[in-house]
């Protein structure tokens, strides 16, 4: 069983997308509509029927503009004031733009959302300014729809191999070397674009189960996007800001209050009372839930059981059969009912994912990273609190980019010295005799990344981290031990979360401000510094292959956000931290 | 590149697999048509539902849940009386998938079945393709015996969003199933008719809460002019959940004459109910409102805060 | 450094009695995002599927595209 074979394949195709969960397969759609002759493959590490964070389908959209709902000025402004003005706004206004076109698409491909008695969308009022919340109350069937699209398109998918590195040739992408996680034979494919859609980096900490799988993120997201879009040279937007979650505690996975919300649930204290004071679900919102947890009045809870029992019934419905089915399985074995009790929540382990955050690889509005022919598309790609809806819409601006611009290009030169390299590197752990297993390195790595990055964050122990991150770098070169194909994908990942870690550890102590409320809250550099640090940080590969940080603006806004705006939200922030914040600027 | 990319399926030898002995192969087979996408699939799955064995008929009827058109609609339709009831509640799944006009024709002659859920289910079937000529057996199903056609009746005649079906959809504001009437009400807010208005109103008078709350919910979709003294009425309900529907949409109504009746519910117990009347009062826009508002800017609730925050600030503005 | 074996129970549960892998049926090993499924022989000489490796994301997919009902996910014991 997944024995270790020699073998090396070789292939072309003008469009490689890679990663078949979300973003993925609309890219490979849209690339192929745009251009009916190119040839597209979609690689995917595990299978593209199941793979990726909606695994088991979605329960709603909480960032759908709609018209008559929201507009998309109204949305860019809200995600400019969540992400503390650190936003490039164009490619935010090209999915406020595009993302309902995209919803009806879905609509057509037989993904189910939440319709009124008319059939038209049930859009859900949680905002002020827009709303932008659609249930999906049968939103199971995603991944199937999805495959029967793909399918029908005839889309090459290519499942069970794992990109390891990618190419690149004449200053541009060329393609990527890729393993099969059954058989450790290599494929290597040259394409004259590549699309990266691995998802977020979120088995980056380490769960307080202990679990090494028991992630807020599909477990399979281990961070190889960030890692290869590092290695290829492509620059990486604002890693510092974190991705961290509310959740259900011990379980890991998402209470889903923008679900339950507009039914008439909250997040409350143990007195069973509200105290989130921020509007969006933010850095500042995760550091209220931070504040109240370790407070006298913790732990938090998400509380329904003042809600009707139909209600509750209605809830349960959409929760315990959509995006974590087990949720229902958790709670009856902990004897929560939800009518009775209130559901203890925590926060989760650190993450990068810009899907929640603002952190990632680094794309213009076209989804280009700053690699030519490179793209990058959903959580792992820098469009900000950009979702699921946002992975759909923005892989549908890449693949239609790269379906125009691949007819007036050839395949770059790969240099094969390279290939030969890196089939040394991947295969090295498999010819030693003994040895650490991937799983001790990839424990070690997280317990360390908990230790010392998770915020609030501090100098010197992100120091020691980067020390500890080198010693176990050493070791993952040096003494790792694969016995196995299964084994050796767990070595890849386990070498996709140790570059995360450092370029996590790299990016924090870069910004000496601190932003985004929990997600960067350095303690010796309390609130934000808007005349040094008004801009994004970008981190990229360095000469001595360690992470190299530099500051590049904010791009003018598109949408203009006028100081008052700005103050009435700044003021809504009543909490001591945020006063803190106020008054530093 | 075999072994590299998914294979397509061959249908020779799917069609041989569907043929083995062997149950369990025939089902394994019937997956790999699911996975086909392609349309030659069709004629075998409607073949494979019937199939002696209730596993591969199970399976066919989920496949079918992949295809489109008449041909798999009648298949699916005819296995909603399989003896199998895992079978049957398959297929009734699977025909909520149908998207093309033309797989309606079949589901119709289901209308008449003596089951009450093959009934049932050819209608829900029908409501996303939203065909006219569904309009006069959905009207006629409002008077069949059993609640749950009667519920898929009224679905099929609200998507159609048709003016020809209010009356039908009045009368079953009456039903005397809840559930039947709950969906009526919703179903009403397409129309901009008086009549349409009147039995919303009257709806707000319904003895079970969820047909009030969903009666005050679509009430500000008609352009009624008596929507507003209605919904004030309704302040006073007896359930949380109506008067709080009924501020949301005296709110969008931006109905100032609501104002101080809004007001006064600032000092309820439930602060989801202070954090409507806030954002109503702020939605109206009348400084009238300031005075309610003022004495809740410190409220222990810091969504109550918010609301009021925003509501004060545009009252101000 | 030498390596040892240590147990684990694992979450995912096959009931082999239900289980069509020897018809052919690899469902829930093709759709485990995380590749820990795998099909073995039984003592009489048939073929179940079973968690081979303890890497769960109790997400379920082999638990609900199984055609006959023959998989049940648990919650791994660290967490539940």
């Amino acid at each position: 069983m997944d024995e270790i074979r020699d073998g090396m394949n070789r292939i072309d195709c003008d469009i490689l997308v890679i990663g078949g969960g979300t973003a993925g397969p609309m890219a490979a759609l849209k690339a192929k509509a745009r251009n009916p002759g190119a040839n597209v493959v979609l690689l995917e590490k595990a299978n593209v029927k199941r793979s990726g964070a909606i695994s088991m389908g979605m329960d709603g959209l909480n960032n759908a503009v709609i018209p008559g709902h929201a507009t998309p000025e109204q949305y860019v402004k809200e995600i400019t004031i969540a992400n503390d003005g650190i936003v490039d706004q164009a490619p935010v206004y090209r999915y406020a733009q595009n993302c309902y076109d995209i919803i009806q698409e879905l609509d057509r491909f037989g993904i189910r959302f939440q319709k009124d008695k008319n059939g038209e969308y049930d859009v859900k009022k949680v905002h002020h300014i827009g709303t932008y919340v659609l249930p999906m109350p049968n939103g199971e069937t995603v991944k199937k729809a999805l495959y029967r699209q793909l399918r029908k398109a005839r889309i090459n998918i290519s499942n069970r191999y794992m990109a390891t590195r990618l190419l690149t040739g004449e200053g541009r992408i060329a393609g990527a070397i890729c393993v099969n996680t059954r058989s450790a034979e290599f494929l290597v494919i040259r394409a004259k674009a590549v699309i990266l859609c691995l998802g977020a980096a979120g088995r980056l900490g380490l769960p307080a189960s202990g679990y090494l799988y028991g992630t807020y993120e599909n477990a399979t997201n281990s961070g190889d996007g960030y890692a290869l879009a590092y290695h290829a040279g492509a620059g990486l937007a604002n890693l510092e800001c974190y991705q961290i979650n509310p959740l259900i505690k011990d379980y890991n996975g998402p209470a889903c209050a923008y679900v339950a919300g507009p039914f008439g649930a909250y997040t409350a204290n143990a007195k069973g009372e509200r105290f989130i004071e921020c509007d969006y679900w933010s850095g500042q919102m995760m550091q209220e839930f931070y504040d109240e947890l370790v407070s006298g009045n913790g732990p938090v809870y998400l509380k329904l059981n003042h809600l009707a029992p139909e209600t509750i019934g209605e809830i349960e419905d959409i929760l315990h059969k959509v995006e974590r089915p087990t949720r229902g399985t958790f709670q009856a074995g902990r004897g929560t009912d939800y009518r009775q009790k209130m559901i203890e929540m925590h926060i989760s382990e650190i993450g990068f994912c810009s899907g929640h955050s603002a952190s990632g690889v680094f794309v213009d509005e076209d989804a280009r990273t700053t690699v030519t022919g490179l793209y990058a598309a959903g959580d792992m790609a820098s469009v900000p609190h950009n979702y699921m809806l946002g992975a759909f819409t923005n892989g549908a601006v890449a693949g239609e980019h790269a379906g125009d611009w691949i007819r007036d290009v050839d395949h770059a030169a790969i240099d094969e010295g390279a290939i030969e390299a890196e089939r040394r590197r991947v295969l090295a752990p498999t010819l030693r005799e003994d040895g650490i297993p991937p799983n001790q390195i990839e424990y070690k790595t997280r317990r360390m990344v908990n230790d010392y990055l998770q915020p609030p964050k501090v100098t010197s122990k992100m120091e020691l981290a980067q020390e500890r991150f080198a010693e176990i770098r050493e070791d993952l070169s040096s003494g790792m031990l694969v016995r196995n194909s299964h084994e050796l994908l767990r070595s890849l990942e386990a070498s996709s979360i140790l570059d995360c870690a450092d370029m996590a550890a790299a990016a924090s102590l870069f910004r000496t401000e601190s932003r985004w409320g929990l997600y960067h809250n350095r303690v010796e550099f309390e609130g934000r510094d808007n005349e040094n640090w008004f801009c994004h940080t970008l981190l990229t590969r360095g000469r001595d292959g360690m992470p190299t940080l530099r500051k590049q603006p904010v791009a003018p806004y598109v949408v203009e956000i006028d100081d008052t705006e700005k103050d009435a939200y700044y003021r809504q922030r009543v909490g001591s931290n945020a006063l803190k914040t106020v008054a530093a600027e | 590149m075999n072994g590299i990319f998914d294979d397509f399926a061959d249908f020779d030898d799917l069609e041989e697999n569907l043929a083995d002995p062997d149950p369990g192969a025939r089902r394994v087979a019937v997956m790999e048509l699911a996975d086909s996408a392609d349309p030659a699939a069709i004629p075998l799955l409607a073949r494979a539902i019937g199939d002696p064995d209730a596993g591969v008929r199970l399976q066919a009827a989920l496949a079918l849940g992949e295809y489109d058109g008449p041909e798999t609609s009648a298949a699916l339709a005819g296995a909603l009386s399989d003896s199998d009831a895992e079978v049957a509640q398959a297929a009734a799944a699977s025909l909520t998938e149908l998207k093309e006009a033309e797989a309606a024709a079949p589901l119709l002659s289901y209308l008449s079945d003596a089951t009450p859920f093959v009934r049932a289910s050819a209608l829900r079937g029908i409501r996303e393709l939203r065909r006219p000529e569904a309009l006069v057996p959905a009207t006629a199903a409002l008077e069949d015996a059993s609640a749950e056609v009667r519920a898929e009746a009224v679905g099929v005649i609200g998507w159609l969003k048709d003016e020809a079906g209010l009356a039908a959809l009045i009368g079953a504001t009456h039903d005397p199933s809840a559930e039947v009437r709950l969906l009526a009400v919703g179903a009403l807010g397409f129309s901009q008719s008086l009549d349409a208005c009147a039995a919303l109103i009257a709806a707000l008078g319904d003895p079970d809460w969820r047909v009030r709350e969903v009666a005050a919910e679509t009430l500000p979709k008609t352009a009624s002019p008596e929507a507003t003294s209605s919904l004030i009425d309704v302040l006073s309900d007896d359930a949380w959940q109506v008067r709080l529907k009924a501020v949301r949409s005296l709110g969008k109504l931006r109905a100032r004459a609501a104002v101080q009746h809004i007001g006064r519910m600032m000092a309820h117990p439930l602060s989801n109910l202070r954090k409507e009347c806030a954002a109503a009062l702020g939605e109206i826009g009348d400084s009238a409102g300031l005075a309610y508002l003022g004495a809740h800017r410190d409220d222990q609730d810091p969504d109550v805060r918010k609301n009021v925050r925003w509501a004060i600030g545009r009252l101000s503005a | 450094m030498p390596l040892a074996q240590t147990v684990t129970a694992v979450p995912v549960v096959v009931d082999d009695a239900k289980c069509i892998a020897d018809k052919g049926c690899t469902v829930c090993v093709d759709v485990c995002p995380l590749d820990v499924l795998r099909i073995a022989e039984t003592l009489d000489g048939r073929k179940t599927a079973y968690m081979a490796y303890d890497e769960c994301w109790y997400c379920m997919p082999c638990e609900a595209d199984c055609p006959t009902g023959a998989v049940k996910v648990n919650l791994p014991y660290l967490l539940k």
